[in-house]
């Protein structure tokens, strides 16, 4: 297998020299309601298509092309840019939408201040809407703009966002994140920001209030997000956008200061990157468990065995399309598992052969069903996670030691009480023929 | 087990130890085939003894094997201490069905059934 | 001498004695054909089918030795059993059951008739009743004479207390056990009449073969010394017993350990100890008679029967102090049960719930006995009259039997055996005074002879031209007095000596006639009773419930294999299912799935977890499912047709169970009433309605009966109109009379929400705004 992919490399580097594909799929679904315009969002969309994704359109009032057909997902990435829509068709339904996730369908979902069926349905993802009519609001950096536009600096050192962009122009809802572990925030509102339903400051003093309760009904400051990601169980990835015009070409060619572009360009490729499957993908390819000196798994292993257990993790490459071995992994653990982990370790990768990890263990002194069990969740990387059931059985009757040396005397005195009585038989048959006959002379054995 | 015969009156008035006398008198009174036993039960009594004391003082691990040696000591001094009591001729008329050479056949049957669970049971 | 009828008189003795043989050998053929026929009820009413729960897996087992051969049978580690834990089954069980039939199937396929090994276990049981028949034949022939020997077989061979646990299909350890049980007391008989250490071996064997076969062996272990010291006590002590006993303990005990189930306990557990200190008691009796007969003053006989005496009572002591300083184990929870009848319901819940572990009730001594009952007392007293060796055991034997029998329904198995014999006994008496033709002489001493033959329990016509082996007899008879010298009826016989010069006997036919009618109509309305219970109450498949429509047609409730063939045509492979512990081995023999607990009960934790699991709300039940890996429950509910043996009336045994590893969590008031009553009605307290059993038997039981009031048949009370809800749960299976239910369970929310909300927001509800989480004040 990896042979012939060092053989694929040129081949496929020639042919898709600039294309960046999904590893679930190209086929886009884009929802736009009808009051947005398509040449508004052209760049956006451009870039995408420049990928190699396919999109097509459709109004959310539209019946067709329909998402799930049949119970099969029709579309591998669905974008939902109908911030405003109150109804939507029959098939686009907050029960339907998390569905789609279930199919491994990835989501891209743009809020606005209104009231839609899509903020209740962000509330089962844990994320908290300010009450409806309360977008951003920030007063510094001082600005053209008005107050409800607010240049961003996108985080620095961050997996998925590139490094060193311009800030970001962003106007929309921010979003309070629960305590889910699966929310991955992407753009973190600046300092100064808070949500409020007017220009005018008339909120003011709730806001400090709330402020000095600890917090509570507050939505202030740098622990708010913008852009969220989700990923859900199954790896299907949701991003919740507050605002639909940072994708917007108008954003995107705004200046943030003299000569300098903001970075909303880069910034919506690589959400739209990490959201459609394309970056940040592992995925475990196959895993082996054998006894340490053989090659072939086992049924069964007996108790007190040497086990290796080796799990190969590639990545996915959106450049060349292909998975390619993956050892950046430092903290990858292995439980061995029965109810509860008896056996807990690291994972390491192995130097010299990319993608492979490898542990050797001893397994426990207890019988019983065990097993290996990886369960890798990272914020903003797949999920990997792998479980193979192995039963552990106690030695066989005969894997007992044969002789034990302390036994000694019990085997010489066995031994001597045979060799007694077949000493004894002899002489008592031999005694026999000597002494007269009381009875027949024929002796039964 | 009654014996052979009551013994001789060597031990009245002689001057002569008790033990001695009784020592004699079993001597002269019990037959060749009876002596070979008595001197085969001597031993196993002797061999058991030996493993009890090696289980009790020293350590009783393996059990299984220390409880199979013991055990063929005492199974093998049981089935010849039966052996004794059916060929011995004053006891001639309880085992009436037992002819003295049936008696070592059972005797041989039962060594050979013990032995081999022994063996099964040692290591 | 007078004769009421005449004997033919030209008849040789040889061909008396061919006659006879020949006669008895029928008569066994016929009483064998007897035994296996009335266990196949179950058979021709339903099919070849493996009965009940225990036997299923012996069933699995037994076909991993077919098919695997013994080294894999001998090391099976059963990983879908008890999961996760597993069972290592070569050392938990009594492997003897599964060895026989192995071997049956092995010689049979040898011959090249290929039997199912499902056949073969089915049918092992009526086999093996045969065998038993023809070894009390054997036992009782040694008591007193052939002919109570066929009474006794044709008593064994059809009384209900035995075929109640060797029907076909009852693939037990039971089957063979009594087989073993009554010829290894047969051997040891054998052993102690003749002396010989040929028998005392082979009691030992048989034995042997019995540890492996049956927990019950511990009868054996305890009746013979039992035995063994009572004849001592007596007075009775003999080198024909020296030898037996010794013989049979030594090779016995040794082979015992082999099995690895009974491992070491031989030597180490109380319900051991009496053997061994039997043993030891017999070595220093011998010794000290061989002493004594060297030696001849009185003075030292009695210093040596003293010095007996105090070396017992220092060996009862020794035993005492090693049980109370731990080396010796004591009674275990099963046997001392039977001592203390209280002591299983307070400590040991398991095996007080367990229906046949319940003292007997008294109509089912008749049920199982019918007039046997009533002879075995009076078999017990010519025992006493007679008084050898066997009689004392027959005696002893009577009496722990019926004390057993007494304090636990199981136990009836073990009292059948004693209880033929003696009635045997006491019926082949009586007839052999009746049929005797002699009439007793006015003036002469009346020569009791023995007579009597072929009273076969085969309804035959009077057969009064018994050939007897008189002539032969009579002049044995003399030294022979004691055996049937009753010489004027079972009246007269117990305070009269057979001795009297008085003329005592019965004249004339009539008397004869109408005795001989009256015994054999007896027998007659025995036949019938046990032919009636057998095929009404103890050939029933258990798996398969027979009900009978309006217009008497029986119609077959087969929900349990419909349920359990659901599970294994649409569930992956390994689904775990978790359920009560008494349905465990039917879904692994039937639906071949992985059971959280079973029937072995070996491990009280895992069975309070999965009753804790049931007795809980579905919040806190879920995640010891998930801990597990179960992926279905499946329960059964009988509310709908009347099944009385349902989970909701076993309910309260999980409570229990699970109380006791988690008193503070499951209390059982909290599923009573205030007013103490158990309901599942509107009534039911909220600890009961929320706790998951109660969900699953419910869960859309009222939309059955369409608007109308939803009735629960077993209960007698009404359901209420809404019924509870699943949240964590999917319903799978539901069989045709609602006899079993089975439920999915659901995986982990794909959102991370917890199921209850998830579900709640699948149907359409929208969940409370919630104001951001509070973080930490800043500090001024």
């Amino acid at each position: 297998m990896r042979f012939l992919r060092t053989l694929l490399f040129p081949l496929v580097a020639l042919t898709s020299l600039a294309l960046a594909r999904s590893s679930t799929g190209d086929t886009v679904l884009v929802l736009l309601e009808p009051s947005l315009k398509k040449e508004n969002f052209s760049i956006f969309f451009g870039d995408l298509e420049k990928k190699g994704y396919k999109l097509t359109f459709r109004s959310p009032k539209d019946t067709t092309p329909e998402i799930i057909k049949d119970d099969v997902a029709q579309f591998a990435h669905v974008v939902v840019f109908a911030p405003e829509t109150k109804t939507f068709a029959g098939d686009i339904t907050p029960q339907t939408l998390v569905s789609l996730l279930s199919k491994k369908t990835n989501l891209l979902l743009a809020l606005s201040p209104k009231q839609t069926p899509l903020s209740s349905l962000a509330a089962e993802f844990t994320l908290i809407l300010p009450p409806p009519g309360t977008p951003l609001i920030s007063h510094f950096p001082k600005r053209d703009t008005p107050a409800t536009v607010v240049p961003v600096e996108p985080p620095r050192a961050h997996h998925i966002i590139s490094d060193g962009l311009a800030p970001v122009w962003f106007s929309g809802v921010p979003q309070a994140l629960g305590n889910s572990p699966m929310l991955v925030p992407l753009l973190q509102a600046p300092p100064q920001a808070f949500a409020s339903d007017a220009d005018s400051d008339s909120g003011a003093d709730a806001l400090v209030e709330a402020a000095e309760k600890s917090g509570e009904g507050l939505w202030a400051g740098s622990s708010l997000s913008l852009v969220t990601g989700f990923q859900a169980l199954s790896n299907a990835r949701a991003t919740w956008v507050g605002g639909i015009e940072i994708f917007s070409d108008e954003y995107i060619n705004k200046e943030i200061s003299k000569g300098v572009k903001s970075g909303n360009r880069q910034f919506v490729k690589d959400v739209a990157a990490w959201t459609f499957q394309e970056a940040n993908v592992l995925r475990i390819d196959t895993v082996e468990h054998h006894r340490v000196n053989e090659t072939l798994p086992r049924e069964t292993y007996t108790i007190n065995n040497q086990v290796t257990y080796t799990a190969y993790i590639s990545q996915y490459d959106p450049e060349l399309d292909l998975w390619e071995p993956y050892s950046g992994i430092n903290d990858l653990q292995l439980e061995f598992t029965m109810l509860d982990p008896h056996i807990r370790t690291s994972l390491p990768p192995v130097a010299g052969e990319p993608g492979k990890y490898s542990v050797s263990f001893r397994v426990p002194d207890r019988h019983g069903v065990f097993k290996f069990n990886v369960d890798y969740k990272r914020k903003g990387w797949s999920y990997l996670s792998s479980t193979t059931v192995v039963p552990i059985v106690p030695p066989r009757h005969d894997e007992y030691p044969r002789f034990l040396s302390a036994a000694w005397p019990y085997y010489a005195g066995a031994f001597s009480t045979s060799a007694a009585f077949l000493l004894f038989v002899a002489l008592w048959l031999a005694g026999d023929e000597r002494e007269p006959k009381k009875g027949k002379g024929s002796k039964a054995e | 087990m009654p014996a052979a015969k009551i013994a001789p009156s060597k031990t009245a008035g002689s001057s002569q130890s008790p033990l001695l006398s009784l020592w004699k008198a079993y001597y002269e009174s019990t037959s060749t085939r009876l002596k070979t036993i008595d001197a085969f039960l001597v031993f196993l009594m002797l061999s058991g003894i030996i493993q009890f004391l090696y289980c009790v003082l020293i350590t009783n691990f393996p059990f299984n094997a220390f409880l199979a040696g013991f055990a063929s000591c005492v199974g093998q001094f049981v089935l010849a201490a039966s052996l004794r009591a059916q060929v011995n001729p004053a006891n001639r008329s309880e085992f009436k069905d037992v002819s003295p050479e049936r008696a070592f056949a059972d005797f041989a049957l039962g060594s050979i059934v013990l032995h081999f669970f022994v063996y099964n049971f040692l290591g | 001498m007078p004769l009421a009828y005449s004997l033919p008189s030209d008849l040789s003795p040889a061909t008396v004695t061919n006659t006879s043989s020949l006669l008895r050998i029928i008569a066994l053929a016929l009483i064998s054909g007897a035994a296996i026929a009335s266990r196949l009820f179950a058979v021709v009413n339903f099919e070849s089918i493996i009965h009940e729960f225990d036997p299923w897996f012996n069933y699995r087992a037994t076909k991993v030795l077919a098919e695997k051969g013994f080294y894999a049978f001998w090391n099976w580690f059963d990983h879908t059993a008890w999961y996760p834990l597993g069972r290592v089954v070569g050392g938990t069980i009594y492997p003897g059951l599964m060895a026989t039939s192995g071997v049956i199937y092995n010689v049979l396929h040898a011959l090249n008739l290929p039997v199912d090994i499902r056949n073969i276990c089915v049918l092992l049981a009526p086999g093996f009743s045969a065998l038993t028949a023809w070894s009390t034949y054997m036992f009782t022939k040694e008591l007193k004479d052939e002919s109570a020997g066929l009474l006794a077989a044709a008593f064994i061979g059809i009384a209900p207390g035995y075929i109640s646990r060797s029907v076909a299909g009852s693939y037990d350890n039971e089957a063979i056990a009594i087989f073993l049980l009554m010829f290894t007391f047969y051997s040891w008989i054998k052993a102690l009449k003749t002396g010989s250490a040929f028998f005392g071996t082979l009691t030992a064997l048989f034995y042997f073969y019995m540890v492996a076969a049956w927990g019950g062996y511990a009868f054996i272990t305890n009746m013979i010394p039992l035995h063994a010291l009572t004849l001592i006590l007596m007075g009775r002590f003999s080198s024909r017993l020296y030898v037996a006993y010794s013989s049979w303990y030594a090779i016995g005990t040794l082979a015992s350990m082999q099995v690895p189930f009974v491992g070491f306990q031989p030597v180490r557990t109380s319900e051991h100890m009496a053997a061994l200190g039997v043993f030891g008691l017999l070595q220093i009796v011998a010794f000290a008679e061989l002493v004594r007969a060297h030696v001849s003053s009185r003075q030292f006989q009695s210093i040596l029967f003293g010095s007996v005496i105090v070396i017992g009572v220092l060996g009862v002591l020794a035993f005492a102090g090693l049980t109370y300083k731990g080396w010796i184990a004591p009674w275990t929870g099963r046997f001392y049960s039977l001592w203390d009848t209280g002591y299983a319901k307070k400590y040991i819940p398991i095996i007080a719930s367990v229906s046949e572990h319940q003292p007997t009730a008294w109509p089912s001594f008749f049920m199982d006995l019918q007039f046997l009952i009533f002879l075995f007392p009076a078999g017990v007293i010519l025992c006493f009259r007679e008084l050898r060796d066997e009689h004392v055991f027959v005696i002893i034997y009577a009496v722990v039997a019926s004390y057993f029998a007494g304090v636990m329904v199981r136990l009836m198995l073990t009292l059948t055996p004693v209880v033929c014999v003696a009635a045997a006994v006491a019926f082949s008496s009586l007839l052999d005074t009746y049929i005797d033709p002699v009439e007793p002489e006015v003036s002469e001493v009346a020569v009791p002879v023995t007579g009597g033959d072929s009273s076969a329990a085969s309804p035959a016509t009077v057969d009064g031209a018994v050939s007897s082996k008189k002539a032969k007899k009579a002049a044995a008879a003399v030294a022979d007095a004691s055996s049937t010298g009753i010489a004027s009826g079972i009246v007269a016989a117990i305070g009269g000596q057979s001795k009297s010069p008085k003329a005592r006997g019965i004249f004339g036919l009539d008397t004869r006639f109408l005795i001989v009618v009256n015994a054999l109509g007896m027998l007659l309305f025995f036949v019938l009773h046990c032919t009636y219970v057998t095929s009404s109450a103890y050939s029933s498949p258990s798996v398969v419930l027979a009900s009978q429509n309006p217009d008497g047609s029986q119609h077959i409730i087969d929900d349990f294999r419909e349920a359990y063939y659901w599970l294994r045509q649409n569930t992956p492979q390994d689904a775990v299912v978790m359920s009560w512990w008494d349905y465990g081995y039917q879904i692994a023999g039937m639906a071949d799935r992985p059971t959280l607990v079973d029937n072995n009960t070996w491990n009280n934790t895992h069975i309070a977890t999965v009753g804790k699991a049931m007795s809980s709300p579905e919040e806190v039940a879920y995640p010891i499912l998930r801990k597990h890996d179960v992926d279905y429950v499946l329960i059964i509910f009988g509310g709908l047709i009347g099944y009385s043996g349902d989970d909701i009336n076993k309910f309260l045994w999980m409570v229990r169970i699970a109380q006791g590893v988690w008193p503070d969590e499951i209390q059982e008031p909290n599923y009573f009433t205030p007013k103490g009553e158990y309901r599942i009605d509107d009534a039911a307290s909220p600890t009961m309605k929320n706790s998951l059993m109660y969900k699953m038997s419910y869960y859309r039981f009222a939309e059955l009966f369409g608007g109308s009031q939803a009735v629960d048949r077993v209960r007698g009370q009404q359901v209420p109109k809404t019924g509870p809800t699943l949240d964590y749960l999917d319903e799978a299976f539901t069989s045709e009379n609602w006899i079993v239910r089975i439920y999915q369970v659901k995986k982990e929310d794909l959102l991370g929400r917890d199921l209850k909300t998830a579900n709640a927001f699948a149907n359409g509800k929208k969940r409370k705004k919630s104001k951001p989480l509070a973080r930490r004040k800043a500090l001024a």
